[in-house]
């Protein structure tokens, strides 16, 4: 006798409930009851300090200082010494690719290299795009500084897949294992670079080791998940196929599994460059080689200008790494392009050459001293100038856009939304606040979610930021809401229309990969009140993955559902709103999702720039020495992702049915 | 589950108690060497769920699987592997090629697997690709062949590690009507070629009558008939089956054997003779022919006498 | 496209490779040249902090560490925290400017002794609360904190209707909170993170003439571009506290700012290490706090590099630097 059990019924989506008793309305008489609590209920029942585990703070900073004490004894414990040995090993290794790319190569053969690699396995256009790339860094007069970070990124990811692609083979494989290791990958990618910045140094020292490291941190979770994806998604019947033939686990991943779900594993490649790339300034607070980083920070406060360009010469290379992995993706995958015996061996072919053409440039560059960086003419000067009077413009109060545009729009949005929400939630008595938000996740995503959201509220008041985090949790809500609103719309659009798609696919990559410190120094000038520039950035940050998951959700709706109601008279716009808008649900929802914790991966910068709590006070640990504030504030941070992560995603649950 | 009073209870009534459903439950049956055995159900009677417990793709709860004297149920992983790499082979409904390898390494997958060496497993597969009539496609991919081409390559992947017993789930459904049709030819003529035993699973009546030495009706996780293609259509056991086979036409699957009547003493056996398994459809022309009845024999002894009336009989039953 | 490029590969890659060999001798060559320098000093690492001013101590060391000295200079941008922890291992030589680091003082230099106090670098390091001139002409009273009572809603902005006090970055020794609430004002402490949205939100609200009160410091070489004064707090105590993240009585917190000479860290290292730098670095002194903002300008006002910032200083105020090299 066989048992298999089977999908549980299908989740309530389209259940017939009575007006009174749906969702909206639910959520809205929980709120309309904690309001009531709020105007009748004494302001000062804050969490109770009685409540707060006064103590952490010190455990930790105890913690930070026992851990450095013991890494400058003069004989530290094997662990430290293990850590030593990696981070001196990594620090070699950048410093390797990084002469590899300047000394040894010379600046002309780098850019042979990276042209003709990218026309042997991306193409034309791949390589054409790869040399533009290596142009932009000549005129923007940053060639040294992009090598340095380069080197550092192509370690950086490499480790990263190394690390992440095994443990994604293990997760696709294994759904315990999956469930275990999903928390930890939140983690890293909600857990901001700044509270762990010191931690690192005390292990890896300053250096590229410890930018390595730092990086990783966060380019990590997305190779696993990827690759876990990617695993899944090889058809079903092909495993079975070859399992029945016999194939051993280690076959089957080897030979089925890994080449099947090639195309991922390179989707994987380019997310994590991405992520890496988007680490460049903060990794460069730790490491004596900044690259790129270096002239971003320092910038920031007497060359603006220069921290923009560097900022563009970051989204240069990101975009170019990212078109060209995904060029070299398209071409070698030998299930779409399919080489016969002569076309391999012509392949095989032009690599020689391209390699011998690498060896001739470098040597022609040693011989002619062409130099390791380019050092001669370039437009920074001229770019700067242009960027400075940009600046000038947005700094001044007396034009037309402070004044009749952004000054208005900014004290409104201050006065009418930010403000009142963030007075409601830090001073509504906190055991309203925190049986509303339980209430409003149990209706809307079910019990699991509703306990955790209760769970992590209670731990962020026991570790004694119930105020702070208040106060950024209004600011994570106002800047999610119009970031999904503004995403959902771009993203519909852009799914319906493939110019808008052409034009907004780089905007978005802009957007995820230029460092937030960079352009949010103009809207500092433009909307100088503080929230606004901080929920500009979270929002700028996070509404390219929203748009790329909802227009993504869109255009994969079946075409026969698009085509039925089309045959029943639908409109464009009936077959828009009816059909391919709820059929694209779980990708809008994802898109919320993924919204939030990108939101929530900003708070850090948007205190910087003015939303204060708990973003501020992580970096006010990093940067006053403070360890225990800025942990205990990131631990906040964290569980506040975690609810609303649980909350919602726990839509995308119910849909999909009990398939485990 | 079993030995609990759970055993019996229906198949809706048991999800509502258990959640699970008990995919295919109280099934057993024999192959003999060299037969086509046939399981035919509608989706969801547990037919694939069967065939996938044979080589334990799915792992049966409770049972026992026996093949070619050993036990599947209580393999060890090894003993499973050598089963699954030389014993058997299956053909499966989405073809489950790789889409990554031509046509030649995908047909020599199952040896690459054994770890046979690339210049014999290669030879070995461009001649089972003749076998099929794919030698040309040798160095192409599967996803430029059509779904016929992609399922006959299905089929030389199977043959290629030359097994004792070939399973099949549903490999035709994914095809239209005529291709499906050649293929049914391609699978008698390499049955015939190479007599091996086989197992196919479908839900296509028509295709199990056609090809099946015996076949099994299955519904709801139990097998509700066993048998040769005419006792279905001649006596089916209950009304489901009855109601499965009301469109065949019965002419094509009855034997004489379901028509005749025992000779009378002192009846003429001058008339002409044919055996006994003869169709009733084959018969026809040679009643169409002569006012006389034929015997059905069986070897040299007559064992019985269809005459006109029986034949127009059985034909106007149809349809019932 | 690619097949024709790649056509005749054989003969291509021998002649390819016989280039490529011929020309790395003719460079191994030609570069052994390049390589002689001043010997004995070596390379020096500074660290730029994240202000205008470090920047112009950075590059007018460098500048005449490489110019008189024949040293190298690297500069590093490594945040002001984990500095301290590449100084003690020596993979950065100097900061010239630090703002009492009080923890890290007591963890590196006293504890570890791993880097060492050098002592000021000329400069005088204030914390306070500035408004600017035009308001202290509108309400004279806003001389002292004092004047402030009753008046806090003149600050008043999106953020705080009752009235904002302008904080500063929160890397900053500072105790506004405190302070605010230990002198019974009504104002709010809003903070709009880093140095450069405090300088952008206040320097709007300058240009347009609007009254603010903000935390700020000396020496900055905006000061004198902004106009701004100081606004006089309780005078300090012996129990005097200064940075807010310190437990302590409110009534420790009332009163103003410290001054205190901005410091020199050398790493315990690079001072045994014998370098020639070291004693000029140690010598290192800005003869007054315009100095620094004269170069600072430069650099952040008319956005000169910093590089010949530092050349110009130098050429212009040749006594100091001698002074410096010990002459």
């Amino acid at each position: 006798m066989a048992a298999s059990s089977i999908a549980a019924a299908p989740a309530a989506v389209f259940s017939h409930r009575p007006w009174w008793r749906s969702r909206t309305t639910l959520v809205a008489a929980i709120v309309a009851v904690m309001v009531i609590c709020h105007l009748t209920l004494s302001r000062t029942l804050t969490w109770p300090n009685s409540l707060v585990w006064h103590s952490l703070t010190h455990y930790l900073d105890n913690m930070q200082n026992w851990l450095a004490a013991e890494g400058d004894k003069t004989h530290p414990s094997i662990v430290y010494r293990v850590i030593h040995g990696i981070s001196s090993a990594l620090d070699a290794l950048v410093r390797w690719l990084y002469h590899l790319l300047s000394k040894w190569l010379t600046w002309p053969a780098t850019t042979v290299l990276g042209g003709l690699l990218s026309l042997r396995f991306g193409g034309r256009r791949a390589a054409a795009i790869m040399v533009a790339s290596f142009a932009a860094f000549a005129t923007l007069g940053l060639w040294d500084e992009s090598m340095q970070t380069l080197a550092l990124m192509l370690v950086a990811v490499a480790l990263s897949l190394l690390v992440g692609v095994p443990l994604g083979v293990l997760a696709g494989r294994s759904d315990r294992f999956e469930r275990m290791i999903t928390p930890v990958l939140d983690a890293m990618q909600i857990v901001p670079a700044f509270a762990y910045l010191m931690p690192v140094v005390i292990f890896f020292s300053v250096g590229p080791a410890a930018a390595v490291i730092t990086t990783m941190v966060y380019s990590v979770p997305p190779a696993v998940r990827i690759t876990s994806l990617g695993i899944r998604s090889v058809p079903a019947n092909t495993v079975e196929a070859a399992t029945a033939i016999g194939s051993t686990g280690r076959q089957l991943l080897w030979k089925v599994q890994l080449p099947l779900a090639r195309r991922l594993l390179l989707l994987s490649v380019n997310q994590t460059i991405l992520f890496a790339l988007s680490m460049v300034v903060i990794a460069g607070l730790i490491n004596t080689e900044g690259g790129l980083g270096a002239p971003v920070t320092n910038g920031l406060n007497s060359n603006p200008a220069l921290a923009i360009l560097a900022g563009a010469a970051i989204v240069v290379m990101a975009i170019a790494l990212d078109r060209v992995t995904e060029a070299i993706a398209e071409r070698t995958d030998p299930a779409r392009r399919h080489l016969d015996v002569a076309g391999r061996k012509r392949a095989r072919v032009a690599t020689v050459a391209a390699l011998a053409a690498i060896a001739v440039t470098a040597a022609l560059g040693h011989a002619f001293s062409a130099g390791a960086a380019y050092s001669r003419w370039t437009a920074q000067d001229w770019l700067l100038a242009r960027v400075q009077s940009v600046l000038d413009y947005v700094q001044k109060p007396t034009t037309f856009l402070f004044n009749e545009i952004t000054n208005p729009l900014g004290t409104f949005l201050v006065a009418h939304l930010l403000q009142p929400l963030d007075t409601f939630l830090v001073e509504t008595p906190w055991f309203v606040t925190l049986a509303g938000l339980t209430a409003i996740a149990f209706i809307l995503s079910g019990i699991r979610p509703a306990a955790t959201t209760a769970l992590m509220f209670a731990l962020i008041g026991a570790i004694g930021e119930w105020r702070d985090a208040m106060d950024t949790f209004s600011q994570v809500l106002v800047a999610t809401a119009i970031a999904v609103v503004l995403g959902i719309v771009l993203g519909v659009l852009a799914a319906e229309s493939n110019r808008v798609s052409r034009v907004v696919r780089p905007i978005n990559d802009i957007l995820q990969t230029l460092p937030q410190l960079v352009y949010v120094i103009p809207f500092v000038y433009v909307f100088p009140i503080s929230y606004v520039p901080g929920l500009i950035a979270s929002v700028l940050y996070a509404f390219p993955v929203v748009v790329r998951l909802v227009e993504r959700g869109v255009r994969d709706v079946a075409p026969p559902a698009v085509e039925a109601a089309g045959a029943f008279g639908a409109t464009r716009l009936q077959v828009l709103v009816k059909v391919k808008i709820p059929l694209a649900r779980d990708a809008i929802m994802l898109g919320i999702n993924q919204g939030l914790i990108m939101v929530l991966a900003v708070v850090v910068i948007a205190g910087l720039v003015g939303s204060g709590a708990l973003g501020y006070a992580v970096a006010a640990g990093l940067q006053r020495g403070q360890f225990g504030i800025g942990v205990v504030a990131s631990i906040a941070i964290l569980a506040m992702g975690i609810a609303l992560d649980r909350v919602t995603r726990g839509n995308r649950g119910t849909a999909k049915g009990g398939q485990g | 589950m079993i030995g609990t009073p759970d055993v019996d209870l229906p198949r809706s009534e048991l999800r509502a108690k258990t959640g699970c459903v008990a995919a295919v439950r109280d099934v057993s049956f024999d192959v003999r060497p060299g037969e086509v055995f046939v399981v035919m159900g509608l989706s969801g009677s547990g037919k694939s769920t069967l065939v996938r417990t044979l080589i334990r793709l799915i792992e049966p709860t409770a049972g026992r699987v026996e093949i070619d004297g050993h036990d599947v149920t209580a393999a060890s992983r090894e003993q499973l592997l050598r089963l699954r790499r030389h014993t058997s082979s299956m053909v499966f409904q989405h073809f489950g090629l790789l889409a990554h390898r031509t046509v030649l390494d995908n047909v020599a997958f199952g040896l690459e697997v054994q770890g046979v060496a690339k210049s014999e497993r290669h030879a070995r597969a461009a001649e089972v690709l003749k076998l099929v009539g794919l030698e040309d496609a040798a160095s192409q991919f599967p996803d430029e062949l059509s779904g016929g081409m992609q399922q006959r390559v299905g089929l030389a992947r199977a043959f290629a590690v030359d097994p004792k017993v070939m399973l099949y789930d549903e490999p035709f459904s994914a095809l239209d009507p005529l291709i499906r049709r050649d293929m049914q030819d391609e699978v008698i003529r390499l049955q015939h070629e190479t007599g091996k035993t086989m197992v196919f699973i479908t839900h296509d009546l028509p295709e199990a009558l056609r090809l099946g030495d015996r076949i099994a009706i299955m519904r709801d996780g139990r097998i509700v008939q066993l048998g040769e293609p005419e006792d279905l259509v001649g006596s089916p056991a209950d009304d489901y089956v009855a109601n499965f086979i009301r469109d065949i036409p019965r002419s094509h699957v009855l034997t004489l054997r379901w028509i005749m009547r025992p000779p009378v003493d002192g009846e003429r056996l001058d008339a002409p003779r044919v055996p006994v398994t003869t169709t009733v459809r084959d018969v026809v022309p040679r009643l169409a022919n002569s006012e006389q009845p034929v015997l059905a024999t069986e070897g040299d002894r007559v064992v019985g006498v269809v005459d006109r009336e029986a034949v127009l009989r059985a034909i106007a039953g149809e349809g019932d | 496209m690619r097949k024709r490029l790649w056509g005749r590969p054989a003969r291509l890659i021998v002649a390819a490779a016989a280039l490529a060999g011929l020309a790395v001798l003719v460079a191994g060559t030609a570069t052994a040249r390049t390589t002689a320098a001043k010997a004995n000093c070596g390379t020096v690492t500074l660290n730029e902090q994240a202000w205008t001013g470090s920047t112009a101590n950075t590059y007018v060391a460098k500048y005449v560490l490489e110019k008189y000295l024949g040293c190298k200079v690297k500069v590093t941008d490594i945040a002001e925290i984990p500095v301290y922890q590449a100084m003690a291992q020596g993979k950065v030589d100097a900061v010239l400017e630090d703002w009492q680091h009080v923890a890290q003082y007591k963890q590196y230099a006293t504890k570890q002794k791993s880097v060492v106090l050098e002592g000021s670098n000329g400069l005088t390091g204030h914390i306070g609360w500035f408004i600017p001139r035009y308001l202290l002409k509108k309400y004279p009273s806003f001389k002292t904190w004092k004047g402030l009572k009753g008046h806090e809603s003149v600050f008043a902005s999106p953020e705080a209707p009752q009235g904002m006090f302008l904080g500063g970055d929160p890397s900053y020794e500072q105790k506004d909170t405190q302070l605010i609430q230990a002198l019974g004002l009504k104002l709010k402490h809003v903070t709009v993170g880093a140095e450069t949205a405090e300088v952008a939100r206040f320097s709007q609200l300058i240009a347009q003439k609007k009254p603010v009160i903000m935390y700020w410091w000396t020496p900055e070489y905006r000061n004198a571009e902004f106009d701004l004064v100081e606004v006089k707090l309780p005078a300090r105590m012996k129990s005097c506290q200064d940075d807010g993240t310190v437990k302590a009585p409110l009534k420790d917190f009332r009163c103003a700012y410290s001054s205190y000479p901005l410091e020199k860290v050398f790493s315990s290292k690079f001072v045994k290490s014998g370098s020639p730098a070291v004693a000029v670095l140690k010598r290192f002194k800005w003869p007054s706090n315009s100095d620094q903002n004269l170069v600072s300008s430069w650099i952040a006002g008319e956005h000169m590099d910093a590089q010949k910032a530092a050349e110009k200083y130098v050429k212009s105020h040749m006594s100091a630097v001698n002074k410096w090299l010990g002459k």
